[in-house]
């Protein structure tokens, strides 16, 4: 079947793109979804800790319901991004359409939207959830409840979700499932007799999931002949079938060739083509009022269907559209810049191309004296700036630096005027010019073992974090509080958190507003030239200690130039350390060797490539690893 | 200089021949060597190689015979250099030495006067026969005294002692060589600048006619990639690697730059001036065949991880001994030697260009003022930092400062 060509005519554009993209993604039409009632649909997300086995229970659910070719199967099967595979993680949602056939005999349309686990990604999770009706919430056996679980739980609530738990991993000789269940009643208050049993590796608890996935998670609602209201929860864009939208249906039927108006952007379309997850894009016909599927737009511009947009009929509009989302908020901002200054262009191109896939980073132009020409960018977190910068490099062949990561300060300037947002060290004015410096801070919860709350306490403290409240898991686990500048946690706390917690601990934050700050702007000067990519912005009391570490570190990773050369931390005019670099002495091929004239050569280049991997300040050499020297320093305390 | 056109290729006006035997192994050197019972005693392999680069010379004559006509013809001068170097050729017996130096005069020619340098280890066993030696042909000795300090030898693992040293060089003019050579090393685990001055002034005290004083390198030719099937260097032993890790933590740049320095000056105030980055010699006794490296002359070589350039092209032989044998020599005799494994680049107008420079700048002549031209602004920097300065002659050569830093200035210009 052929389902585009038009009878008796010859096929359009249109149908010619369409056909050409299907056969590329090598569809097989003898697998088309079926039609399904509304009330035999069933919307869901799967929330867990990051390693508790979320996109493995995924891929035994797909496999037990046959919607995978098992040949085709791979593990992490939604996970579709290298990055993804490599780092173990989820970045991006995806959804997936299930049949199933449950105990009762009926066919049932299970939706599962995958979603990201770690915490920076909290704003895409709210988004899936915002599509389901129902959540299975995984937890490893014998890890228990962790932040994330929780902040996800929370979100997954707030959404009035129903909650399907299921204790993951219990084949592991370390499993205490009775403990999780204990966890479960005291921290989530979810009964014991809810609580699934499984083990995702070896395929055991699955068919119970499912029957309970269709027993406990209600049927989607919204009259499927009302005006059509789709909301947008995600997007990617595809070079042949322009943004692709991912949307859930409220109300109405779309059908393969509506011309659909995106009610946010005022943009009107025809659809190129309708489809659900299989995971990969399969079209069908229609979807109607509860389904999930995805609509090519063709649009050209991720602007005109922005995620939290609401699809209407063009014809027929609804007059109202869904309530949407509020926009992703970057809490970190660092500059990205090309290492070579002529790939300026491809960087910008770059951006504009990831920031189809992933709208939540947001970038502008900026110029460093260090670095030239870059672009400023907002991130969810640490992880998304280190995803981000990694598909730049990858996607596009780049070869990048960021400068060190910042949060937005609120900057009060002498004598009133408009409060600044600064999120860049370099540009915050001098201290004389300024009223007052405010800076955001979050609420912070770490689970963790008892037995590393002191060196949690103390870590989090010299953080100026002040400690709020400690509660009891279990007998050996306690969820501990803390209210911290957002700045303190963006510098390497969570790898230090790992590491004094032998990695038992896990972290969550969220964002509690700004308070004022005794702050100052820490200069960097590498032979007496300020290099404003290293401008950094601490406590007055860790000033000093804080430029120390600085000047020490540059001291070590700026190699020896011709000539000596001081690098000082200031603040103001007044300098806070000062480190020397001794002139280089000796750098020369003074090797007893004849006539391999070639090794010779290929060494000198090797060099030559090194001089053009750093970056020029003044007359000073300055490698890429100085401007990341910030993050590796000691924990100031 | 040429520039433009691609270069030609040339006749070798020098021969190195790589013998690639030692007693023991030096763990900070990356030379092709083998060592223990291959290179002495009953199963050594001395006598297959021999048989090998006579087959070799055989193979590489014949080439040139091909493409420039026979020795003394008008596109095919005599050899003004032969090398020995190792390894320790002087483990080789004085008879294969005359062998192999007859084989060579036949088929490349040898002028009237030719330089014929032998490398040498000090050490009583492996000093050789120098006056047979001599007898065969061997006009210039080159020893590796490295150090004269007994703890600094112990800590480099030779097997020499100081005295071994004066012995070596007593032999050598007692032989009737003419010229005699010391190697010495800086910036070696233990050296200070007191110790390094006393190694100096027992070295001079010697009276040879060169001095070249080398920089202790620890390389690792496995990270340069040179280590694999066709590669000239064989990968280096685990104990070796350790030491070389071990010993790169006891080196100092600072202590390095003063050493140099102070072998200048002591060097050039005894009568030896530099002619070269590592090399000071009286006046007449710079080696001749080093020479045509750094001037870029064409010259031929033999040997498992020999290295040879024609004007256009530079090639090696690949350093394993075994595949190198088994080319030239068959087990049976039967088969007919072919040219051993190994690689080659050839170059095109710019790198020579490129190669003439960085080269040419490791003399103490350096180069033509004009020649500089095309890196204008390299050597602009160079001058504004002390590196360069006006020499004799219309041409550019390197400071004090600049033969130390003298990278800095060449990796601006490759």
């Amino acid at each position: 079947m052929v389902p585009d060509a038009p009878a008796g005519g010859q096929p359009t554009a249109r149908d010619r793109l369409a056909c050409s993209v299907r056969a590329a993604h090598g569809v097989r039409y003898t697998r088309l979804p079926m039609s399904i009632p509304q009330s035999r649909l069933r919307n869901f997300s799967i929330i867990a800790h990051i390693d508790h086995g979320k996109s493995t229970l995924a891929d035994r659910l797909l496999e037990r319901t046959h919607t995978i070719d098992p040949r085709q199967m791979t593990s992490q099967v939604l996970d579709s991004m290298d990055l993804e595979r490599e780092k173990g993680i989820t970045i991006k949602a995806r959804a997936v359409r299930i049949e199933y056939t449950a105990a009762d005999g009926l066919v049932y349309g299970l939706n599962l939207i995958d979603t990201p686990g770690h915490v920076d990604f909290a704003y895409e999770v709210s988004h899936s959830l915002q599509a389901c009706e129902g959540a299975i919430l995984v937890i490893d056996a014998s890890q228990g409840i962790e932040a994330q679980t929780l902040a996800n739980v929370h979100l997954a609530l707030r959404q009035n979700l129903v909650i399907v738990p299921v204790i993951n991993k219990i084949d592991l000789p370390s499993a205490q499932p009775e403990v999780v269940m204990d966890e479960l009643e005291n921290v989530l208050a979810i009964p014991r007799e809810e609580v699934l049993l499984a083990s995702a590796k070896e395929g055991t608890g699955i068919a119970e999931i499912l029957e309970a996935i269709v027993a406990r998670v209600p049927a989607p609602k919204g009259n499927p002949r009302a005006p059509l209201r789709g909301l947008v929860f995600d997007s990617h864009y595809d070079q042949y079938k322009g943004v692709v939208t991912y949307v859930r249906l409220a109300a109405g039927t779309i059908h393969e060739h509506s011309r659909i108006r995106l009610m946010g952007s005022g943009a009107e379309t025809d659809i190129l083509e309708l489809g659900v997850f299989r995971p990969q894009l399969v079209p069908v016909q229609e979807l109607a009022a509860g389904e999930v599927g995805y609509i090519a737009t063709g649009l050209k511009s991720v602007r005109d269907a922005q995620v939290g947009d609401t699809v209407t009929d063009a014809a027929s509009p609804a007059s109202e559209p869904l309530p949407g989302y509020l926009p992703a908020k970057s809490l970190v901002f660092a500059g990205i810049y090309p290492i070579s200054g002529e790939d300026y262009p491809l960087l910008r191109d770059a951006m504009e191309k990831l920031h189809l896939n992933d709208a939540s980073f947001t970038f502008e132009a900026e110029s460093s004296i260090a670095l030239g020409f870059g672009f400023r960018c907002g991130f969810l977190g640490l992880l998304h700036m280190e995803i981000v910068q990694e598909r730049l490099e990858r996607e596009f062949s780049l070869e990048l630096i960021a400068s060190a990561p910042s949060v937005e300060y609120r900057v009060t300037p002498m004598g009133g005027g408009p409060v600044l947002a600064v999120d860049n060290p370099a540009l915050m004015p001098s201290a004389g010019e300024i009223e007052t410096i405010e800076e955001p801070w979050v609420k912070l919860s770490v689970i963790t073992p008892s037995t590393y709350i002191g060196p949690l306490m103390e870590l989090s403290t010299n953080r100026r974090g002040t400690f709020t409240s400690m509660e009891y898991l279990d007998p050996t686990r306690v969820l501990l509080a803390f209210e911290m500048p957002l700045a303190e946690l963006i510098i390497d706390y969570f790898d230090q958190l790992k590491s004094r917690s032998q990695g038992y601990a896990s972290m969550d934050y969220e964002e509690i507003g700004y308070r004022p700050a005794r702050l100052v702007k820490l200069d960097v000067l590498v032979n007496g030239e300020p290099v404003d990519a290293l401008s950094l912005i601490v406590h007055r009391d860790k000033a000093h200690i804080a430029g120390r570490q600085l000047t020490e570190k540059l001291k070590e990773l700026i190699p020896r130039q011709m000539f000596e050369v001081p690098v000082q931390a200031a603040i103001g005019s007044t300098v806070v350390a000062r480190e020397t670099i001794r002139a280089m002495r000796k750098n020369v091929l003074a090797k007893c060797y004849g006539g391999d004239i070639t090794r010779k050569r290929k060494l000198l280049e090797k060099q030559k490539e090194g001089k053009q991997r750093m970056k020029r300040v003044g007359s000073v050499e300055i490698p890429q690893e100085a401007f990341l020297a910030v993050l590796r320093m000691g924990d100031a305390g | 200089m040429t520039t433009g056109d691609a270069p030609a290729p040339a006749a070798p006006v020098a021969l190195y021949v790589h013998v690639p035997f030692c007693r023991s192994l030096c763990p900070y050197c990356d030379f092709v060597v083998v060592a223990g019972a291959a290179a002495v005693g009953p199963r050594s392999r001395v006598s297959s190689y021999l048989r090998a680069v006579a087959a070799e010379l055989d193979l590489r004559a014949d080439a040139l015979d091909t493409a420039f006509g026979g020795p003394g013809s008008d596109a095919r001068p005599a050899l003004e250099t032969v090398y020995v170097g190792g390894g320790t050729p002087s483990l080789l017996p004085a008879g294969a030495m005359a062998a192999l130096l007859d084989q060579i005069r036949a088929r490349f020619g040898l002028a009237p006067g030719a330089e014929v340098t032998l490398e040498a280890n000090p050490g009583p066993d492996d000093r050789g026969d120098l006056a047979g030696l001599a007898r065969a042909g061997i006009t210039r000795i080159s020893i590796g005294a490295q150090s004269l300090q007994p703890a600094e030898l112990r800590a480099l693992g030779r097997r020499h002692r100081p005295a071994d040293v004066a012995d070596a060089v007593a032999g050598a003019r007692e032989a009737g060589i003419a010229s005699v050579s010391i190697d010495l090393l800086y910036d070696v685990p233990g050296q200070t600048l007191a110790s390094w001055t006393e190694t100096l002034e027992a070295a001079l005290a010697l009276g040879p006619d060169h001095v070249s004083a080398y920089a202790l390198t620890l390389d690792d030719p496995e990270a340069e990639g040179l280590t694999g099937p066709s590669g000239d260097h064989l990968p280096t032993p685990p104990g070796a690697r350790r030491w070389r890790e071990a010993a790169r933590a006891a080196q100092d740049e600072d202590r390095a730059a003063g050493a140099y320095g102070l072998a200048d000056a002591m060097l050039e105030a005894s009568g030896y001036p530099w002619y070269e980055l590592s090399n000071w010699a009286r006046p007449g006794h710079q080696s001749r065949h080093n020479l045509v490296y750094w001037e870029r002359r064409p010259y031929a070589a033999v040997g498992p991880g020999a290295h040879s350039f024609d004007g256009a092209m530079r090639q090696w032989n690949a350093a394993p001994l075994d595949a190198w044998m088994a080319a030239l020599v068959s087990a049976s005799g039967g088969i007919a030697p072919t040219m051993p494994p190994g690689g080659a680049e050839s170059l095109d107008a710019a790198t020579a260009e490129t190669e003439a420079l960085f080269l040419g700048l490791r003399l103490a002549r350096g180069v033509p003022r004009n020649a500089v031209l095309s890196r204008i602004d390299a050597f602009a920097w160079a001058a504004e930092h002390g590196l360069i300065e006006d020499g004799p002659g219309e041409r550019v050569r390197l400071t004090l400062r600049g033969r130390l830093l003298s990278n800095e200035l060449f990796a601006r210009i490759v």
